[in-house]
């Protein structure tokens, strides 16, 4: 009786055993099967607006070629995570990365990313298309500006600043140059404006103070012209000179005549207060004026007027923030990335995507009449690209921008004086320098 | 009790229920909504033209289809996995008193596993992931999921086995059975129904595990559902629509497992500390 | 219950094979997945990165002495549990209590209410994110319809109230769950304590104080050890509500330690925090089971 047992209990133990071999060969084996397939390709790309263009242009290339695209999606932080993870374990899960010029730095000092220029000679090109936006293409260089090229810029963004102009045009003031003109403009319409329609006053302003990118992405242009600065030649931190805690007075006036809870406030909240027309002024990537015109989302149509950043002490400096598009160094199919990028930034392809709302990276496009039919902001859009600068191309930026963030974040929910804001801030930043030595 | 007494204790109830469930009918109604309404001012609370275009934005044109897949998969497989090595486990150190106290011990060491914040193995895990060439792969989500199944299985099946008198194996075996055929023919019917519940436990747990999906997880080939729906909390325009939606589908299997698994629920809840 | 009367001696060497084989994969699967990387943690937690590559010691530990944003998640954590659980465990305690009576329907009652205790912490979030929001969110607006200014309600966007909302978020979640244990532990108890008591002549209060807690020990330990256990490691929550802002404002432990690890790429230092957070865990919790095992070798 037992040995029948014994026999029994054999042949289930094997079945078991087969069972569990052939699930876990399933499972491991989706993965293999389609990575070896160099008909297919893996795109990281941001969730969002920036994203979304990318993505019907990978719809587009797949309509066109046949390869197959596949797309991991996240937020703005988790996408930096997701592929310095996959840098650091070196997974080889991205093709391609879409990512913030901000992170460059740190991506190409650690030779993560692929030098393109083989990639391109090898297409027959040299080097980059000269139609390219100079600073765009400035970005995608490590050392900036001169070094090798490891990426190609796919959407131009640059800081414009926006206006109601039917409230300008009713208390009769004038296009802003310069931030204090932004603020007493903001004063009158706010107090103006205490009772909206529907019981919803309108703001002055509006911007991003939310930790992190958000609130340092709005904090720089209004730092720079107050004649901030965060590095002094020697890279030493200096955010806490004069200037600089004087540029952080003056976002907390401008937090005065912004809607409450402003200190937390991403760009979704930005951008619904435009939208719903509860908020006067505000600086804008172009990338997100789509919806302005939008009839389903927008109250606003037709009253949004944009212009170059203001002045303080200095000429008002647009901060530039484009996307780019790189190639991971251990991207499995480094090829089939090559020629996908160089076709997603080829004009055609940029002008279909600028048709789309994407802001194009080349020269050629800001002039072409059509797209400047429907976005008349095109001119204003090159000049400020143009003329931009960029956030400190140092590799522990995203350190930095942390801790940044953080204090301007409580210098603005009123935990911080702005003095001690910046103290603090310089302190930390200093902390961070040194241990990157 | 007076009638006053109880119709206020039932009104007590009734607001506590409102409570926990008022949040989840919102979810559900912007999950129906327009965009407009969604953000309409003062909130429309019943009366809305309701759409199913956030439905099928997440689980058609969107990869939402692929990760309930997915967390199904998974938390299936880690399921059977916990309940097959734990329940094994759990008998032998119901059933027999091991030398220096080792069944009790080994019980409450493997109860303390439990208590691991996840943070604390999720690191060197993804390390290890990262180093077997596993990472982005269900394989590696259903192996670390049994891993804290496993305990919960362990400690709960134990507590089930204990209840069922000592005779019972022995009046199979006199009849020629040898233990494990004792296990299988008698014992396992008996505890059938604990079986079930903490499977249910187990699954429930599994499906909505976030951190560890968050770490190991890179692409769609693997997220499973809780990873999709926070990634969509973007930049600019928060997708709250698709988010609801996914999250009314992710709630679903739970709350019909729920139901089923009801007269075990407290006790799976407190480790059978209270036999609810 | 008595153990011999449930369980046999393993006093045959047969009995001993039998048992350990059924163990063994159980043990074998906890070490690799517990055990070992907690050994692998002590290795990693060693090594940190300097310009000149990797250095082995205890640069981090000596980090973290002087890392003050360590310290402030170290305190909202700490803050954090307290305030959850006591609110929790009161409302639930309360509840329970007020509750203790025969309730028709009760299974629909206890399914319903352990709803918000089910759901992925993720939906959980995501919810009260959107409930929360200072202009389009429901609580505002329902605020706003009962005529409550909520101009200076910014739930997620002013330090004091992001950390409330975290705080009732959990409450939210978890006090359901809290009532439902304590509800079954005091259904379990007898009649014959309390008529015991009654005859004697005790106040409520001497019989809630002498009869019902005592008895009701099991369940409020075991409530007060997991729901412990749950806040101390709280992750996805916040990670979804607030991302541990304002400002810092509602960073937590374990949120500190993740965006270390996975976004400033220091795993390093990332564990030698994790291990802080372990050792209090511990702690708490072999206090708590001590607690729990007098019990049970008393009964």
């Amino acid at each position: 009786m037992s040995n029948v047992s014994h026999s029994i209990m054999k042949k289930r133990i094997v079945s078991v055993v087969l069972i569990a071999g052939l699930i876990a060969v399933g499972l491991l084996g989706c993965k293999t099967a389609t990575q070896q397939q160099s008909k297919r390709l893996t795109l990281a790309v941001n969730s969002g607006v920036e994203g979304d263009a990318l993505k019907q242009a990978a719809n587009d290339y797949e309509a066109q070629t046949g390869i197959h695209i596949d797309i991991a999606e996240f937020p703005y932080t988790n996408l930096f995570e997701k592929e310095l993870i996959d840098f650091n374990a070196r997974t080889g899960a991205y093709d391609l990365i879409m990512l913030d010029d901000p992170w460059f730095p740190r991506f190409a000092s650690k030779q993560f990313l692929a030098d393109l220029t083989p990639l391109l000679q090898k297409r027959g090109q040299n080097g980059p298309d000269k139609d390219f936006v100079e600073t765009s293409i400035a970005l995608c260089r490590h050392p900036y500006q001169t070094g090798n090229l490891y990426a190609l810029p796919y959407v131009g963004n640059s800081q414009l600043f926006f206006y109601r102009k039917d409230l300008f045009e009713k208390y009769g003031l004038k296009e802003p140059q310069k931030w204090e003109e932004v603020l007493a403009a903001a004063k009158t319409i706010h107090e103006k404006e205490s009772t909206g329609a529907g019981g919803n006053r309108i703001h002055g302003y509006v911007m991003r103070a939310a930790q992190g990118n958000a609130a340092v992405a709005d904090f720089m242009p209004i730092f720079w012209a107050f004649g901030g600065e965060m590095f002094d030649a020697s890279g030493k931190p200096i955010v806490n000179t004069p200037e600089g805690v004087d540029a952080l007075k003056f976002m907390l006036e401008l937090g005065k005549v912004s809607p409450p809870g402003y200190a937390s406030f991403n760009a979704d909240d930005v951008g619904a207060h435009l939208l719903q027309g509860t908020a006067a002024m505000s600086i804008n990537w172009p990338a997100w004026i789509g919806p302005f015109s939008d009839p389903r989302k927008s109250k606003v149509i037709g009253k949004m007027a944009f212009t170059t950043l203001p002045a303080a002490q200095k000429e008002g400096k647009a901060e530039i923030g484009n996307w780019l598009i790189a190639i991971p160094r251990d991207a499995k199919n480094a090829e089939g990335a090559a020629d996908f990028l160089l076709w997603v930034t080829s004009t055609e392809q940029m002008r279909k995507s600028a048709e789309r709302g994407n802001p194009p990276t080349r020269t050629s496009l800001f002039s072409d009449s059509q797209l400047v039919a429907k976005y008349p902001s095109y001119p204003a859009q090159l000049k400020s690209l143009q003329t931009s600068r960029p956030r400190p191309r140092t590799p522990q930026w995203n350190e930095i921008e942390n801790a940044f963030g953080i204090f301007l974040s409580k210098a603005n929910s009123g935990e911080l004086t702005p003095e001690d804001a910046m103290n603090q801030a310089n302190a930390e930043i200093e902390k961070i320098l040194q241990r990157g030595q | 009790m007076s009638a006053m007494k109880r119709t206020a204790k039932y009104l007590i109830l009734f607001l506590a229920l409102l409570v926990a469930i008022a949040p989840i009918y919102w979810m559900l109604t912007i999950s129906l909504k327009t965009e407009a309404d969604q953000f309409a001012s003062p909130p429309r609370w019943i009366a809305f033209t309701p759409t199913l275009s956030h439905y099928y934005d997440a689980f058609v044109e969107r990869s939402f289809g692929q990760y309930l897949v997915t967390s199904a998969l998974v938390a299936v497989l880690s399921t059977a996995a916990a309940l097959v090595i734990g329940t094994l486990a759990a008998y032998a150190l119901a059933r027999f008193r091991l030398p220096f106290d080792l069944d009790q011990k080994l019980s409450l060491w493997i109860l303390s596993t439990r208590m691991f914040p996840a943070i604390v193995t999720a690191i060197p895990l993804f390390l290890m992931m990262r180093d077997l060439q596993l990472l982005n792969t269900r394989l590696s989500l259903v192996i670390v999921y049994t891993g804290f199944n496993l305990p919960f299985v362990v400690w709960m099946m134990r507590g089930f086995f204990a209840e069922l008198p000592r005779d019972l194996e022995e009046a199979a075996m006199v009849d020629g059975d040898s233990r494990l055929g004792a296990l299988r023919r008698v014992v396992l019917p008996l505890v059938a129904p604990g079986l079930a519940a903490t499977a249910v436990f187990c699954l429930i747990v599994s499906w909505n595990e976030f951190l560890f999906a968050l770490v190991l997880t890179q692409t769609d080939a693997a997220m499973t559902l809780p990873v999709g729906i926070a990634g969509r909390v973007t930049q600019y325009e928060i997708k709250w629509g698709v988010m609801s939606a996914a999250g009314a589908v992710a709630i679903v299997p739970i709350l019909v497992f729920a139901l089923a698994v009801q007269k075990y629920l407290v006790r799976g809840l407190s480790l059978g500390a209270v036999k609810g | 219950m008595p153990k011999s009367r449930k369980s046999y001696n393993a006093a045959s060497k047969r009995d001993l094979v039998f048992a350990s084989l059924l163990i063994a994969p159980a043990i074998a699967v906890l070490l690799f997945l517990s055990i070992y990387p907690l050994a692998y943690s002590v290795w990693i937690s060693l090594q940190s990165e300097t310009a000149n590559g990797v250095s082995i010691g205890l640069h981090n530990f000596y980090r973290l002495a002087s890392d003050g944003f360590f310290f402030t998640s170290l305190v909202h954590t700490l803050v954090f549990t307290t305030a959850a659980l006591t609110l929790e465990f009161s409302i639930g305690l309360g509840l329970a209590l007020l509750l203790n009576q025969h309730i028709r329907d009760r299974g629909l009652f206890r399914a319903l209410l352990l709803v918000p205790m089910m759901l992925p912490t993720v939906v959980v979030g995501v919810v009260w994110r959107l409930m929360l929001n200072s202009n389009f969110g429901a609580i505002n607006g329902a605020l706003k319809q009962l005529g409550i200014n909520t101009e200076q309600l910014t739930w997620t966007a002013s330090p004091g109230l992001a950390f409330a909302s975290v705080i009732l978020v959990d409450v939210w979640q978890w006090t359901p769950f809290v009532f439902l244990v304590l509800l079954a532990g005091l259904q379990a108890i007898p009649q014959e304590p309390y008529e015991a008591a009654l005859i004697d002549g005790s106040t409520r209060w001497q019989t809630f104080r002498h009869v019902t807690l005592p008895l009701l020990r099991p369940a409020i330990l075991i409530v007060l050890l997991l729901r412990t256990m749950d806040l101390l490691r709280v992750f996805d929550q916040i990670f979804i509500l607030t991302e541990g802002g304002p400002g810092f404002a509602t960073e937590t432990i374990s949120l500190y330690i993740y965006r270390t690890a996975f976004r400033f790429s220091e795993f390093g230092y990332a564990v030698a925090m994790s291990f802080v957070l372990l050792l209090i865990t511990n702690v708490i919790s072999t206090v708590y089971i001590r607690f729990l095992q007098t019990r049970e070798s008393a009964s």
